[in-house]
């Protein structure tokens, strides 16, 4: 139960540190939400081999997660669980593209390990700057401006339920598995003979309950797409926000800083 | 106000947990509805409002159930389930209480205002920035009747309101519950709080109302209650 219960926990984690008062807390989530997404599109279209030029790109997340108080650390750890499933993808980089690109001392990197590194810090970064969001933004103001931006109504209504029920899931989960250890007596995991009952037995309830929600909202008129997220206007505060991820983000983009530095420092 | 005649509730598989029903709720009174597991309390409520299809009557403020009638009626019928977890599906309380106010049609403000207010009224209002996922079980349930009493309904439905409850919460729920005046139907087999709550109780046998009468009648009675599956008031000892 122990990692279940830990991932619930990080869970209602990060809704805690998004209620917290910094600076980047009180800006306009409008604001936080268009800045992470020019971050996001300006590391995804850098090219696949442009390792240096994603060098800029790591103070985002840690100078906007220390202004807000969030620990980087938690942000970090959630963000790496990204990273295998990127590695397994960057695995056929690696089998398949190897030409030798440098040599770093008597060591080739070949095409398929630059390229494989490439997407595995883009991963890190991206996923690391979507957590930023989450954990300075309200998880009810980031849908309230997603509707605002006039994203389909039934598209935030998913997002806000599928965020309620996988906490829900987790913890049938978790009270499921504990349930079984203490009759298991083994002490550990769940042995795959009884894998396949377990998730068949978790889909059954899931199904229930989801239900049971479905009936709960139609007794309070359905779903309509509302939502009580607050409306307020920009303010100065967050246009310099808003100017001071973007500018740096697009110059990066355009220009290959730490080439420039480099040829500075050079010369 | 509210009036069923002999209103009678089948699942799909044929299963008809509701027989032949028939009672009325006048306003502001309370009613507990009494019965062992599986005497049909649960599905009444669910079929009052439709949830659970059935044959016969329901009538609430003349208004009669029926496929054109279902939105205006669920808005004069407020359900709360049994499970909170199963009402509290928003990212925050604050916006799980203004959601059933927003598809009445409030816009977004007033009906945060009036969300507010319905916390307000059952002292939980510094709840309303949390997630439901890290409330404790009574803060849940008292979130899960706000979202309904929110919506001003003529007639309150509470499916074993006292569930998962401990014994301070369950005080603070009957404070609550004796504060309002919204006429009631509450299914449960808690006794000693339907004592409190309810002056009227309706027993529930195999789907069939088996007495209707005063609580303080009904539910001291160790041979009645026997008969319905449930323990009497003070027969434990």
């Amino acid at each position: 139960m122990r990692p279940i219960a830990e991932q619930l926990g990080q869970l209602t984690r990060l809704e805690e540190l998004a209620g917290q008062n910094s600076p980047i807390h009180r800006l306009h989530p409008g604001a936080k939400l268009a800045a992470t997404g020019v971050y996001l599109l300006c590391v995804l279209s850098l090219g696949r081999l442009q390792f240096g030029r994603l060098a800029p790109y790591l103070l985002y997340p840690v100078v906007v997660l220390s202004l807000a108080e969030v620990p980087l650390g938690l942000v970090l750890r959630r963000a790496a669980l990204a990273l295998p499933f990127c590695a397994f993808a960057g695995l056929s980089n690696l089998l398949l593209e190897r030409q030798v690109l440098l040599w770093l001392g008597p060591v080739p990197v070949t095409v398929g390990l630059a390229s494989c590194g490439v997407l595995l810090l883009r991963a890190l970064l991206c996923v690391s700057a979507v957590l930023a969001l989450a954990a300075v933004t309200p998880f009810g103001q980031l849908t309230g401006q997603l509707r605002r931006m006039r994203m389909p109504s039934f598209c935030v209504a998913l997002l806000e339920m599928l965020y309620r029920y996988l906490g829900l899931l987790a913890g049938q989960a978790g009270s499921m598995l504990t349930a079984y250890r203490l009759r298991g007596g083994s002490g550990t995991g769940l042995p795959v003979g009884h894998m396949g009952s377990f998730i068949g037995q978790l889909l059954l309830r899931s199904t229930a309950r989801a239900q049971r929600v479905y009936q709960a909202m139609e007794c309070r008129g359905g779903f309509t797409g509302g939502s009580a997220a607050q409306k307020r206007p920009f303010t100065r505060n967050d246009w310099l926000y808003l100017a001071a991820v973007c500018l740096p983000c697009l110059a990066a983009r355009a220009v290959d800083l730490p080439l420039l530095l480099g040829r500075l420092f050079v010369c | 106000m509210l009036k069923l005649e002999h209103l009678t509730a089948a699942y799909p598989d044929g299963t008809k947990p509701v027989q032949d029903v028939s009672l009325c709720v006048e306003d502001g009174q309370r009613v507990a509805l009494i019965g062992a597991n599986g005497a049909g309390k649960t599905s009444l409520i669910l079929s009052l409002v439709g949830v659970l299809p059935a044959d016969g009557a329901v009538t609430v403020d003349g208004l009669t159930l029926c496929p054109e009638n279902l939105p205006a009626l669920r808005r004069k019928i407020g359900v709360v389930f049994q499970d909170p977890d199963d009402q509290l599906f928003m990212p925050t309380v604050l916006e799980d209480v203004a959601f059933g106010l927003e598809n009445q049609g409030l816009p977004a403000e007033r009906a945060r205002q009036k969300a507010q207010a319905a916390l307000d009224s059952l002292n939980i209002g510094a709840l309303a920035g949390r997630t439901p996922l890290k409330l404790s079980g009574g803060e849940k349930r008292m979130a899960a009747l706000a979202t309904v009493l929110a919506l001003e309904p003529t007639l309150l439905a509470l499916d074993e309101p006292t569930a998962f409850l401990d014994p301070r919460a369950r005080r603070t729920l009957i404070h609550c519950l004796n504060g309002l005046d919204t006429a009631m139907l509450i299914a449960t087999h808690d006794l000693a709080f339907a004592a409190q709550v309810c002056p009227r109780a309706v027993l529930l046998r195999e789907g069939r109302v088996f007495a209707d009468g005063p609580c303080r009648e009904l539910l001291y009675d160790p041979a009645l209650m026997e008969a319905c599956g449930v323990e009497a008031i003070g027969a434990d000892g």
